[in-house]
């Protein structure tokens, strides 16, 4: 099996340096990128399975660099930042950005966070699943909406298809930080409110009154209401 | 008696009023000031009506006095020559022409005709008194300085006084007295004529009436100016009041508005200058203030970086620990620790100035506080293990939602389970959770040797630690309780620290049920059990500066 390959866009050369030196021995490929201008170009051309992106860089800030990724391409992002005040946090997944890690952080962290991404923890029986108007081809990694096409990212898929595959079931925020992105204990729950978000703006005929993927006040959410 | 009716508080209630309202004042003031000036006025205008016409009166009546007794001496003169024997008739029908001369009021006029005191009297009825005189008023009436007067007069003048006529009812009414000499058949008779003058009283009186009428209109005019004044006056410096207020309460743009070239026109010019520089002191404060916070977050950003990969470096040098000799591992597990602790010096320094900065940002959600002690519990159950500590959740009924940030609480949490866990002794360690409909509580409670009563109170300080030679596991900033109570305090929450010598210490923390509302009291006590022996009742409780006064 081929390595899979990860772009790390962080301009401090040290800090790259070190994260090839630590994906290397976990057995990835590992190419970088130093300007934030030049991310996309260095996307095209190592065709990554991954990308880790630092918030702050010359040239284009990563938000920024994230949300033009988002636009062409469902990659998993993993943003690197050194802010973890709301705000920064919050405007890099609603650029797009699957996760992040706050910096500091240790290899552990880090290549768990890799591996969640890189490995679908989801595994149902059935090839197809419905939720309310929609059909989850779970093969192809697919949502249409009858014979329309519905672009989502590995990451919404794995949200969406956590939610349809137990339909009764009402999934804290804790649980689905848990199943979807393989965190522990430690949750930082506006990953999930931010991706929901994301998602009910792609499969939601109204997003501002959710159908398929409903708030339960107090607990989190449900597949239907 | 019940409140209201207390005159104490009626008295306070007034002077308050008096103390605060300054248009109360000024209005009390001209209306008590105009109220004397023109009762003064009015007195002053009573006396002078009344003696001008009670000396009116008294001159038509003296000289209608004078009249009758001229007409009655000549009756006496004519009855004389006709020679009529009976000294009686002559008298009682000589006075009737008096009376008749002298008639002038209603209530007619009181008489008496008495002979001069040592008068050789020809009958025992030689004198004559009207009905209203008889049976001792005369001598009520006519006063003895005036029969004085008159029985010493000499040129046939006729004297008056002023007097009082008794009347069925009520007190006497105001009479005027005149007193002169006739003579009947060569005996010197004394003539005393009594005028009521009620009706010249009436008039006063509606004098009076009238003046009280005008004066009571005047002083409610004089009110409604002073009212209209201090309304113009008092008026807009309520709105400066109420300007400066708009502008305390952080509303930096209000003015007052400038009419006129007057003192109130000065006052609002100076107070809009005060308030303009107010505001660039302000905003020139808010500007270093987000230099300072930008500031912080760039060395945050700064600072992160390097330390990633020196971490990073670590943990790569640790995981290849088995390749080195033993003295190189020693030195890569210290690297490895410091660099821990390091980064949680970092990182609750940067929260510490996050705090300072005023740059918090709470996250309210609905969260169950039992759950979240008992996943905070299981997640440090690993190290209170190492220590042979156990760790007790007790949960008791209540409202266990509560609407707080539960990444603060969480934090709270567990710095008060690691302090517990160092300073427990390997005992038991006790976490109690209770609420009730306004408050939720959690309290952390170990059975170690305690807080000195003295450190007690400066465990909130920043940087203090208990007893410096004891050892550390957490290796904790000493930011920890400090960083606790902020967070305490930004949910406008308390946390307090009980400890007692040989007994262990608790830490208890309690925040409000819901965002905004006001604590009153804590669901749980401090400590959680009640203080079963002596030196319990002992032990000393501080409050953080966040907790109750």
């Amino acid at each position: 099996m081929v390595n899979a390959r990860i772009l790390v866009v962080d301009d401090d050369p040290a800090l790259a340096e070190m994260i090839g030196i630590v994906l290397r021995a976990e057995a990835y490929d590992v190419a970088f990128c130093a300007d934030g201008a030049k991310a996309l170009d260095a996307f095209h051309a190592e065709r990554p399975d991954l990308i880790l992106l630092d918030v702050m860089l010359p040239g284009l800030d990563g938000v920024e660099v994230c949300s033009r990724l988002r636009a062409e391409s469902g990659i998993p992002i993993i943003m690197l930042t050194a802010k973890t005040d709301t705000i920064d946090v919050v405007a890099g997944l609603e650029a797009g950005a699957d996760d992040y890690i706050a910096k500091p952080f240790n290899t552990k962290e880090l290549v768990a966070r890799i591996r969640t991404r890189l490995r679908p923890v989801t595994r149902p029986s059935s090839d197809t699943v419905r939720i309310g108007d929609l059909e989850l081809d779970v093969i192809g990694h697919e949502v249409r909406r009858g014979a329309e096409r519905i672009n989502l990212t590995p990451l919404e898929f794995e949200l969406l298809l956590a939610l349809a595959l137990k339909p009764e079931q009402v999934f804290t925020r804790e649980m689905l930080l848990e199943q979807v992105w393989g965190y522990q204990y430690k949750a930082d729950t506006r990953l999930v409110n931010v991706h929901v978000q994301r998602l009910r703006a792609k499969i939601e005929e109204d997003p501002d009154n959710p159908k398929l993927v409903t708030t339960v006040r107090g607990v989190g959410y449900r597949a239907g209401s | 008696m019940p409140r209201w009716l207390d005159p104490r508080a009626w008295w306070r209630r007034v002077r308050r009023a008096w103390r605060s309202s300054l248009a109360l004042r000024m209005i009390s003031m001209t209306l008590i000031l105009s109220t004397i000036a023109a009762v003064g006025v009015g007195i002053a205008i009573d006396l002078s009506v009344r003696q001008s016409l009670l000396d009116a009166r008294r001159t038509q009546l003296v000289t209608l006095s004078q009249n009758a007794t001229i007409s009655g001496q000549r009756y006496f003169e004519v009855s004389a020559g006709q020679g009529d024997p009976d000294f009686e008739t002559v008298l009682n029908d000589g006075m009737r022409a008096i009376v008749n001369a002298a008639a002038t009021t209603l209530e007619g006029t009181s008489y008496a005709l008495l002979p001069a005191p040592g008068q050789n009297v020809p009958s025992e009825f030689a004198n004559v008194v009207s009905p209203a005189l008889q049976f001792g008023v005369l001598d009520a009436v006519v006063s003895e300085s005036l029969r004085e007067a008159v029985a010493a007069d000499e040129d046939g003048r006729v004297y008056s006084q002023s007097t009082g006529l008794p009347r069925s009812s009520g007190g006497p009414a105001p009479a005027i007295v005149t007193g002169s000499t006739v003579e009947i058949r060569g005996v010197r008779y004394e003539l005393y004529l009594v005028y009521d003058i009620s009706d010249t009283q009436q008039t006063l009186s509606t004098i009076q009436f009238a003046l009280a009428g005008a004066g009571l209109v005047l002083i409610v005019l004089i009110g409604v100016v002073a009212f209209l004044v201090v309304r113009l006056v008092v008026g807009p410096v309520e709105v400066a009041a109420a300007t400066s207020r708009r502008l305390a309460a952080g509303d930096l743009d209000v003015r007052l508005p400038v009419r006129g070239d007057d003192v109130l026109a000065t006052l609002a010019t100076s107070f809009n200058g005060m308030a303009e520089s107010l505001r660039g002191q302000i905003t020139r404060l808010a500007e270093l203030s987000s230099v300072q916070q930008r500031f912080v977050s760039d060395v945050s950003h700064e600072l992160r970086t390097p330390l990633t990969t020196i971490r990073l470096a670590g943990d790569v040098l640790r995981d290849r620990t088995e390749r080195f000799d033993p003295e190189t591992a020693r030195t890569v597990e210290l690297l490895h620790t410091q660099i821990l602790r390091f980064e949680g010096l970092l990182s609750d320094l940067l929260e510490m100035s996050r705090f300072d900065a005023g740059a918090v940002e709470m996250e309210y959600d609905r969260v169950n506080i039992a759950r979240l002690a008992e996943d905070t519990v299981s997640s440090m159950t690993t190290l209170a293990e190492q220590r042979g500590s156990e760790l007790v959740v007790i949960a008791q009924g209540g409202h266990f939602e509560a609407e707080i940030d539960a990444r603060r609480i969480r934090r709270i949490l567990t710095n008060l389970i690691g302090n517990a866990i160092d300073h427990g002794e390997g005992r038991e360690i006790e976490v109690w959770v209770d609420s009730d409909a306004h408050a939720a509580a959690i309290a952390v409670r170990d059975f170690g040797v305690g807080i000195a009563p003295g450190d007690l109170e400066r465990v909130f300080a920043r940087f203090w630690r208990a007893d410096p030679s004891r050892q550390r596991t957490t290796g904790g900033s000493g930011l920890g309780l400090a960083i606790s109570l902020e967070d305490a305090a930004l949910h406008g929450g308390w946390l307090e620290a009980w400890s007692a010598p040989g007994q262990g210490s608790c830490f208890r923390l309690t925040v409000p049920r819901l965002r905004g509302m006001r604590l009153a009291g804590s669901p749980l006590p401090l400590p959680p059990e009640a203080p079963a022996s002596d030196e319990a009742r002992d032990a000393v409780t501080a409050h953080g500066s966040g907790g109750p006064r």
